[in-house]
């Protein structure tokens, strides 16, 4: 397993200053300096990033909702009394629209495990006005970020390319309409050969 | 699907809890919610979606090399960015679902082992080459525009990886069936050769872009159990015929001429209806002996082998720094 397998990173990537870093997926990588690079290369071909994280996934603390109801007990656990407080911070899910994001950053909460960061999640209001599908927890120590010198050669080159979006072949498009007018032609007329 | 590592033994028919687990996930994606990673899944579930998703994975990781072959021969510094790009996507959108497939408990290594062991399958369309520029053009408007049908349907999937891989590589798949519909109607509209040219490439991969929906339903064992669980939501002929419906009279505005003899338009059903699938061509073709599958397998192994360096000094940096303490 040391081929192509190496250690799985979640990706976060903030599209823009004032938006919140969101979970767009995986890469594997040997290193968390590594894992950036494949996380830029695989989730930044296009423009719209300011900012990407990656942290070890088995770092990473998922619970779904559904998770939570089966085991009424998770959040039982004994917590050495000497243990220190960190910062964890806190995505969740609030719907089940089709997306390309599977949690969105909502914040950071003090605690000592991971059991602990989500339950005083779930205390805040703000956080759980609407139902939440999907909780990951992640220690703010496992997060390696793209730093802003870096910005410039890591996400400036896929500002220009607007030849990977759509609208650049605007003006060739075929309405429905054509549906109806070609009814009656000959589908195999002049040029079948 | 021929994991080498025994998928979590949960969620099997003779499982105490089973009927009443399975009622409550039916019922979960009855109501439109996705099912994670952490939840309980039946195992045939899981089966089917590593079976589908790493056949997924593995068709946009050699879709890479009919197109990859022409990016020395783009006519010009425009068409080139525009496939470099668009091979570029289709690297990482294997990734994408080689992601999705390990939430579900397998490796991406052994995946991409068994895909390079000759024993993993992937779509036939692949398997026929690419002879002229005009085909770069074709696949991206008739071969993508097939794959963004499906794929439009799949984004839909009750598993909520899967859905989002799907949502992303839409997104960005839209580019290339677009560059394809921009390259072949300007051809259509060019000199008697690049109107030549064009009519050859739909001619070659009409019949092949339309096997990429799979069997007639009726030849389909999954489709049942795909469509119970919100895999699928459309069946494999009511993709194919929403796909001929729209295709069809673009190639006409533009003055192709579909390769089918017998495909008509059907005044009462309001459907073209094509002639008949070669499927003993299509069975030959996903049984290894396509015009290509040979090339393609031997083009996957040899880049594998010549990366093989740069995984190592990758490694040899990660080791180092560990070392030093950095």
């Amino acid at each position: 397993m040391n081929d192509t397998q190496w250690p799985r990173y979640e990706v976060f990537k903030q599209d823009k200053p004032h938006k919140p870093h969101e979970a767009v997926g995986t890469v594997h990588a040997p290193d968390p300096e590594m894992a950036l690079q494949n996380a830029r290369d695989v989730y930044v071909r296009r423009p719209d990033c300011h900012s990407l994280w990656v942290a070890p996934e088995d770092a990473v603390f998922k619970m779904t909702a559904y998770e939570l109801e089966q085991d009424p007990n998770w959040h039982v656990e004994t917590i050495p009394e000497d243990a220190p407080e960190q910062t964890y911070l806190v995505f969740t899910r609030q719907h089940h629209r089709r997306s390309m994001v599977a949690a969105s950053h909502v914040g950071e909460v003090q605690a000592r495990t991971p059991r602990e960061a989500l339950r005083r999640a779930m205390e805040q209001a703000a956080w759980t006005s609407k139902p939440v599908y999907l909780w990951w927890i992640v220690p703010q120590a496992a997060i390696t970020a793209s730093q802003e010198e870096d910005a410039p050669s890591m996400f400036a080159p896929a500002q220009d390319k607007t030849y990977r979006d759509q609208s650049y072949y605007k003006g060739i498009l075929f309405g429905k309409h054509l549906q109806k007018k070609h009814a009656k032609s000959s589908p195999t007329g002049k040029k079948a050969s | 699907m021929n994991a080498t590592r025994p998928l979590p033994n949960v969620g099997m028919p003779d499982d105490p809890d089973y009927e009443e687990k399975l009622a409550q996930f039916e019922a979960r994606i009855a109501r439109g919610e996705k099912i994670e990673p952490g939840d309980w899944m039946p195992y045939e579930y899981r089966r089917q979606l590593i079976r589908m998703i790493s056949q997924h994975a593995h068709s946009e990781v050699v879709g890479m090399l009919p197109e990859g072959a022409w990016i020395t021969r783009a006519p010009t510094l425009r068409r080139k960015l525009i496939l470099i790009a668009k091979v570029q996507d289709e690297a990482g959108h294997g990734q994408y679902l080689y992601h999705a497939a390990e939430s579900l408990g397998v490796d991406r290594e052994e995946l991409i082992d068994l895909l390079l062991a000759g024993k993993a399958k992937y779509s036939s369309v692949f398997n026929y080459p690419t002879l002229t520029w005009a085909d770069i053009g074709m696949i991206g408007w008739l071969v993508d525009g097939a794959a963004i049908k499906n794929q439009t349907m799949l984004a839909h999937c009750s598993y909520g990886p899967y859905s989002r891989a799907m949502v992303r590589i839409c997104a960005e798949e839209t580019f290339h069936y677009k560059q394809g519909k921009e390259m072949i109607t300007l051809y259509a509209q060019g000199t008697p050769e690049q109107q030549r040219m064009a009519q050859d490439a739909l001619n070659r991969w009409w019949w092949p872009a339309l096997m990429m929906f799979g069997p007639h339903d009726t030849d389909s064992p999954n489709t049942p159990v795909l469509m119970r669980w919100g895999i699928k939501t459309k069946s494999n002929d009511t993709l194919r015929q929403e796909f001929i419906d729209e295709i069809v009279p673009e190639f006409l505005e533009i003055g192709l001429a579909i390769p089918d003899p017998e495909l008509r338009w059907d005044e009462e059903s309001g459907h073209w209806i094509s002639g008949p699938i070669d499927w003993d061509e299509f069975w030959r073709v996903v049984r290894g002996n396509g015009p290509m599958n040979r090339a393609r397998m031997a083009a996957r192994r040899q880049a594998h082998e010549e990366g093989r360096w740069v995984r190592e000094a990758m490694v040899a940096y990660a080791n180092r720094r560990m070392a030093v303490g950095s």
